[in-house]
């Protein structure tokens, strides 16, 4: 039997975050709810409908810019997965006393602001930048393209800004790999490649999927992106809420889209879960028996 | 393993069922609406503890000196906030605190004509007491005393003024004199428009030889249409706010709508980035000195509203950021201390250069029709 004290005590450890997420998530949420499913005007007052239509006709209008945010989303995790692996394992298994400077490397781009970061890469990109001029001569731009304001600037600059997101789970799944399982491979007569499919990406699905989740979904409500390396036909749905939000005015339809892409990406990562999930269990048990 | 991706697996169910649980909450929600008030019903703004102030501006917009001899000359604690980066962003930040009536500690506000008019629409602003603003209507400019959107200066007093037109490469792109001119194929991909749809649509109206005093709703989608079908064959780069400048310096962009202030600025960094008056005539609009509803001090706002409408306190302002003042006798103190910008054309026009432009205009109609056009151009910026 437990004391009263004991029984508590989890709730009072879990009770300032509690607090912090029904203050700060469930009482907005809730507004935001019912603010998206109004109509009228600023001006006139906003008045409860049950306008679902908010939803659908959103929905159906902005369907592109749903569409180019996760596929520029999924395109630039992809490209952080690609990139961040490697990098992850260097750091983990080869980088030795330089391990700790190079996970400072990793991190240091975030002492300078987002912002700041961003706009840099417009200097990178210009239409004269070396680097412009060395994809034209390889024949990967074409001689009177350009780079900036273009779609393949917006997902560089999103590869480039949430690659730490997925640098970071991967390294902490990587470190944390029992290093004699490796060593049991080897034994066994294993390749080094066999050893890294059948041992290696099994047992860092988990750091996998974190970073897939970590810089898929911030991604894929950015908007700060198209706005500085994106040109007229690169808006994502968060540029889209943030006209609506701020410029239009038409909160509702800013608040029923905010809700729809939530849901979108709630939806999503469950899905996302229960698949990358299982099947990273499924290896995991093979090698365990 | 297992035991981690099934807890959080739970954590994501948990979410979503709060998730569903704050919908449904909505069924029991009362109408938080917000809504304006007649602005006929105008409270006049006046009393308050006359040696306190607090100010939004924008960012940039004051010299370094003129708060502190303000604060000394006239014995008012003055706190300067440079919080305006944006109309809009402005208005999403302090709309619910003005819909209830409180100003959030604000005594003046800066911001924009159309900005101006529709705070005044929603009841935001108070009625300025003229009786205590002699000194600005001694010395206000003729042009500016009885524009389209206040015509009798009833809620705002100018702070400064610019003209929005042409920005060009002379090396680059010598031969563009027109609004049109930017849609000639050879500046393909090379040319930016601003995505204030006040700065930009008017301007392409007018090339289009649209009276845009007097252009109806049509004119106006007539007029994002175009912009429009320039975005989709890849004739504009993209829409800025005077970030277009970065592009303009390296090139990239060699023709573009923008402000005057900024190529005055410019002129240092490279001589090449001209100010052009479009053939068609140039926006003239003001950033307005403006007295929230539950502003804590109106007679200290009064009191700096007069500061800086003395000549010798304007220049010293004028020097600094070189827009248009809209205080007359201010040349002539220039002329003594900085010839330079006393015969400046941009600083201060003459009648002959600004003699084609118009005043910076919001599209006809109410609210629901000026959204509507809004909503259009937002859809061109956010293709």
């Amino acid at each position: 039997m437990k004391t009263l004290r004991q029984r508590l005590v989890p709730y009072g450890l879990m009770g300032p975050g509690l607090i912090w997420l029904f203050v700060f998530f469930v009482i907005p949420m809730y507004f935001m709810g019912q603010l998206s499913l109004k109509t009228g005007s600023l001006g006139a007052g906003y008045e409860l409908t049950w306008a679902f239509e908010n939803y659908t006709d959103s929905i159906s209008q902005y369907s592109d810019q749903f569409l180019r945010a996760f596929y520029y989303a999924g395109v630039a995790s992809f490209l952080c997965l690609l990139i961040g692996y490697p990098l992850a394992y260097a750091i983990a298994f080869k980088a030795g006393r330089w391990k700790n400077l190079m996970l400072f490397a990793v991190v240091a781009p975030f002492f300078t602001t987002y912002l700041i970061r961003t706009i840099a890469w417009k200097t990178l990109l210009d239409d004269t930048s070396p680097i412009v001029s060395v994809l034209k001569f390889l024949q990967i731009v074409p001689q009177d393209g350009r780079v900036l304001a273009t779609s393949g600037a917006v997902i560089a600059g999103l590869t480039y800004n949430f690659l730490p997101f997925m640098v970071l789970p991967l390294f902490a799944s990587l470190e944390r790999l029992d290093r004699r399982l490796l060593e049991a491979g080897k034994d066994l007569y294993a390749s080094a490649a066999q050893t890294f499919w059948r041992i290696t990406l099994p047992l860092t699905a988990p750091g996998i999927i974190a970073g897939v989740l970590l810089t898929f979904i911030p991604a894929a409500g950015d908007y700060v992106n198209v706005i500085f390396l994106g040109g007229t036909k690169q808006a994502m749905i968060g540029n889209v809420i943030q006209s609506k939000y701020l410029v239009v005015n038409d909160y509702p339809d800013a608040a029923a889209l905010s809700f729809t892409l939530m849901a979108i990406i709630l939806v999503a990562l469950i899905i996302y879960i229960k698949f990358a999930g299982t099947g990273a269990l499924m290896g995991d048990e093979e090698e365990a028996t | 393993m297992i035991e981690a991706s099934k807890s959080q697996f739970k954590v994501l169910l948990l979410a979503l069922a709060a998730l569903v649980a704050s919908v449904t909450l909505v069924a029991c929600g009362g109408d938080g609406g917000l809504s304006g008030s007649d602005s006929s019903e105008a409270t006049v703004a006046e009393g308050g503890d006359p040696n306190s102030l607090t100010i939004s501006s924008w960012p940039l917009y004051i010299d370094s000196k003129t708060i502190p001899e303000f604060q000394k000359e006239e014995g008012v604690e003055t706190t300067y906030n440079e919080d305006v980066n944006d109309n809009n962003e402005f208005f999403g930040k302090v709309q619910s605190q003005l819909a209830n009536g409180k100003s959030g500690g604000r005594s003046i506000m800066v911001v924009t004509d159309w900005m101006a008019k529709k705070m005044w629409d929603l009841g935001y602003l108070q009625k300025l007491d003229h009786d205590k603003l002699t000194t600005v209507f001694d010395n206000m400019i003729p042009s500016l005393r009885s524009p389209k959107f206040d015509p009798d200066r009833e809620f705002s007093v100018p702070w400064q003024s610019g003209l929005t037109g042409l920005v060009v490469r002379s090396d680059l792109a010598p031969d563009v004199k027109s609004i049109n001119d930017l849609f000639d194929p050879k500046y393909k991909g090379k040319v930016t428009m601003l995505a204030e749809m006040r700065d930009t649509v008017p301007l392409v109206m007018a090339a289009d030889g649209v009276d845009v005093e007097n252009a109806t709703t049509d004119d106006w989608m007539a007029a994002i249409d175009k912009l429009k079908e320039n975005v989709d064959n890849g004739q504009i780069r993209r829409f800025t706010g005077n970030d277009f400048v970065q592009d303009m310096l390296k090139g990239d962009v060699v023709a573009a709508i923008g402000w005057s202030g900024d190529t005055v600025q410019l002129e240092t960094d490279n001589p090449n980035i001209d100010y052009v008056q479009p053939a068609e005539g140039c926006s003239l609009w003001s950033d307005n000195m403006v007295i929230p509803v539950g502003a804590p001090n109106a007679d200290a706002a009064y009191k700096y509203m007069n500061y800086v409408y003395e000549p010798k306190n304007q220049a010293q302002i004028t020097k600094y950021v070189n827009y248009v003042s809209p205080v007359a006798g201010t040349r002539e103190v220039l002329l003594k201390q900085d010839p330079d910008i006393a015969n400046n054309q941009l600083i201060f026009p003459t009648d002959e250069y600004t003699k084609d432009c118009f005043t910076q205009i919001s599209p006809p109609g109410d609210e629901a029709e000026q959204q509507e056009v809004e909503q259009a151009f937002q859809d061109v910026i956010t293709g």
